[in-house]
């Protein structure tokens, strides 16, 4: 029994992820077939098997493009997007040594946003930029906008391997603070054609999926998003401590470069695409934490599984409330995320010891 | 052998260690005494490679400390710091299990139950690490290093410990310095700093007094342990008595007023 104890753990917590995977796949079916045109189960099914070349019942041409071209990459970007959002908040977590890090909150997303802008307004002077990196142009500037933030925010909130929370949270509001400041000031010299630009990509949400967006997203966030998860074992040695880290053989500077980097890499891309959605990096950690304890080897994938769920929840319910208009997904998981931020809040104290 | 080589730490141009040569042997207990300020911990993190020293350098079995990439570091000595605080919520097994963070055994339980058990904390382990008590977190901190060296290995290796037995009770603290002097059988290097006068002369193989910075004395216990060296480095009256050669040493000190009368320390 005792010479099984460790290998029953890891069996557990491969079922729990199984069963957070199966929700995801569960729901994002599910989601697939509702909204402003609702498309029957058996139809969509119909229309995925049909892709592989079969022909399996009987759909109409109409159900399969609303499916196809917009539907489907939609889903796949929320799960994409939400996925990267929580497994990066996980590892910042567990970088920061602190439950209330969340990428929205220490300025990430502020300055992904921010560079995402200067991309959009500014446009016609990155056009190397377009030559160069195609498709990619503008989730790499948001990405770059993104690590600087979270470089500064960790200079200014560390000190001989301790973060201090506050000033961590100060850090990230003044840089949020600025971030906007400079977002206005950009659309204040932005012309006609880059401020329509804009206003499509701040209310773009997952809406404005393609195709394109998801390949893209395929590349820089679930391929960085599995780097994140291989840091598993460094992450729960630094949650002794950085010295005890280094003394239990992990080279401390090398992993936290690795995490802000991916981190960055991640929501910055999201951002990109979606625009910030908040909260989706400080709630679904916290929650598989809760629930199955604080080892990474599965607050890691789990946070990502979770978070790909909750997004595409939040999306199902975004374009259903106000049928056949659509809420912003912001709004969503800002609606669920705050008042669990609150309770956090008055709850850290338990949390901590 | 591990081996700090006339090691300089300053901070503002102060020195904080100056010059420190020690020597620490596989197979031998070594206590680190002095009083507060006195550059322990400095010294004790120059030589876990926690800090780099100025002038000097210190060496692992003749290889010099900063050569070495941290895994390899962590191959060679495991260390104990003061405090270490977990901020999630890890259950105690999950803590020592860390310590095998490196090891190459896929599910190593059997290391992991004998250092829970040797540190009294097998009972605990499906414990949340924060609902513990200061003096459990302690041994479940020591099972952790412990199960980084715990594994028999050709190679000398080296525990540091920073005031191991600092949360402990009388009992706890007994018995995990009579763990140390076991761990001297597998061909490791024992470096603790110990502020009990009592636990460190009579577990220690090798005392190092170390006062502002600068080792007065060092060397064999009953040779280091005397009155006048330690009112030397505590500026305390201590006195020091034992019946004999083999007998045990008992180190005691009184307050000011009454052992500056000549109060004398009479053993029963």
């Amino acid at each position: 029994m005792i010479q099984t104890l460790p290998l029953a753990k890891t069996n557990f917590q491969n079922l729990i992820l199984g069963l957070l995977g199966a929700t995801l796949l569960f729901l994002a079916v599910y989601s697939v077939t509702v909204g402003a045109f609702a498309v029957s189960l058996p139809n969509t099914i119909s229309i995925l098997v049909s892709q592989l070349g079969l022909k399996v019942g009987v759909h109409t041409n109409q159900e399969a493009n609303v499916l196809l071209f917009i539907r489907l990459p939609r889903i796949l970007l929320a799960m994409l997007v939400g996925g990267g959002l929580g497994v990066a908040g996980a590892a910042l977590q567990g970088l920061f040594r602190n439950p209330l890090v969340e990428p929205g909150l220490i300025g990430v997303s502020s300055g992904s946003a921010l560079f995402a802008v200067i991309f959009i307004v500014f446009g016609s002077y990155f056009s190397w930029a377009t030559q160069f990196f195609g498709g990619f142009g503008l989730p790499i500037f948001a990405f770059v906008g993104g690590l600087i933030n979270v470089s500064l925010v960790y200079n200014m909130a560390n000190s001989g391997g301790k973060t201090d929370i506050s000033l961590l949270i100060l850090a990230g509001v003044a840089l949020t603070a600025l971030s906007g400041a400079l977002i206005g000031l950009a659309i204040f010299y932005a012309d006609d054609a880059a401020l329509r630009n804009f206003t499509f990509w701040s209310l773009g949400d997952v809406g404005g999926a393609s195709w394109d967006k998801v390949s893209i997203a395929f590349f820089l966030i679930l391929g960085p998003s599995f780097l994140l998860v291989l840091q598993f074992r460094n992450l729960n040695a630094l949650a002794m401590g950085e010295n005890e880290a280094f003394h239990m053989g992990v080279n401390v500077q090398q992993v936290k470069y690795t995490v802000l980097l991916i981190s960055a890499l991640v929501v910055g891309v999201g951002v990109s695409m979606t625009g910030t959605i908040g909260f989706v990096g400080l709630i679904v950690p916290h929650l598989i934490r809760l629930k199955f304890g604080a080892d990474h080897r599965l607050v890691l994938p789990g946070s990502f599984l979770l978070g790909a769920t909750l997004l595409t929840g939040a999306d199902l319910l975004a374009r259903t409330i106000v049928m056949p208009a659509e809420l912003p997904i912001g709004i969503i998981t800002a609606i669920i995320g705050s008042p669990f931020f609150i309770w956090l809040i008055i709850n850290v104290k338990k949390i901590r010891s | 052998m591990l081996q700090a080589n006339s090691v300089q730490f300053n901070i503002h141009n102060r020195p904080i260690i100056d010059r420190a040569t020690v020597c620490l042997q596989a197979g031998e207990l070594t206590a680190l005494v002095g009083p507060n300020g006195a550059g322990k911990s400095t010294l004790f993190k120059l030589i876990s490679g926690d800090l780099t020293c100025k002038h000097g350098n210190v060496t692992y079995n003749g290889l010099p400390l900063n050569r070495l990439k941290p895994k390899q570091l962590a191959c060679l000595r495991a260390v104990m710091p003061q405090h270490t605080s977990v901020t999630f919520p890890f259950r105690a097994i999950e803590v020592v299990e860390l310590g095998l963070l490196l090891s190459n055994q896929t599910y190593a339980t059997t290391t992991i139950e004998e250092v829970m058990r040797t540190t009294h904390t097998w009972h605990l382990r499906k414990e949340l690490l924060g609902n513990l008590s200061g003096g459990e977190k302690q041994r479940v901190q020591l099972a952790r290093v412990l199960a980084q060296i715990w594994e028999q290995k050709p190679h000398p290796r080296y525990l540091l410990l920073d005031e191991p037995t600092s949360s402990m009770d009388i009992s706890q603290q007994h018995h995990v310095l009579q763990v140390l002097g076991e761990l001297k059988h597998r061909n490791i290097g024992v470096l603790a700093i110990l502020h009990d006068l009592n636990l460190a002369a009579n577990y220690a193989d090798r005392v190092v007094l170390l006062k502002n910075g600068t080792i007065l004395h060092q060397g064999r216990t009953r040779d280091v342990m005397t009155s006048g060296n330690l009112e030397e480095v505590f500026d305390y009256p201590v006195q020091v008595h034992s019946e004999g050669p083999r007998m045990p040493l008992f180190i005691s000190s009184l307050p000011a007023e009454r052992s500056s009368q000549t109060y004398t320390f009479k053993l029963a």
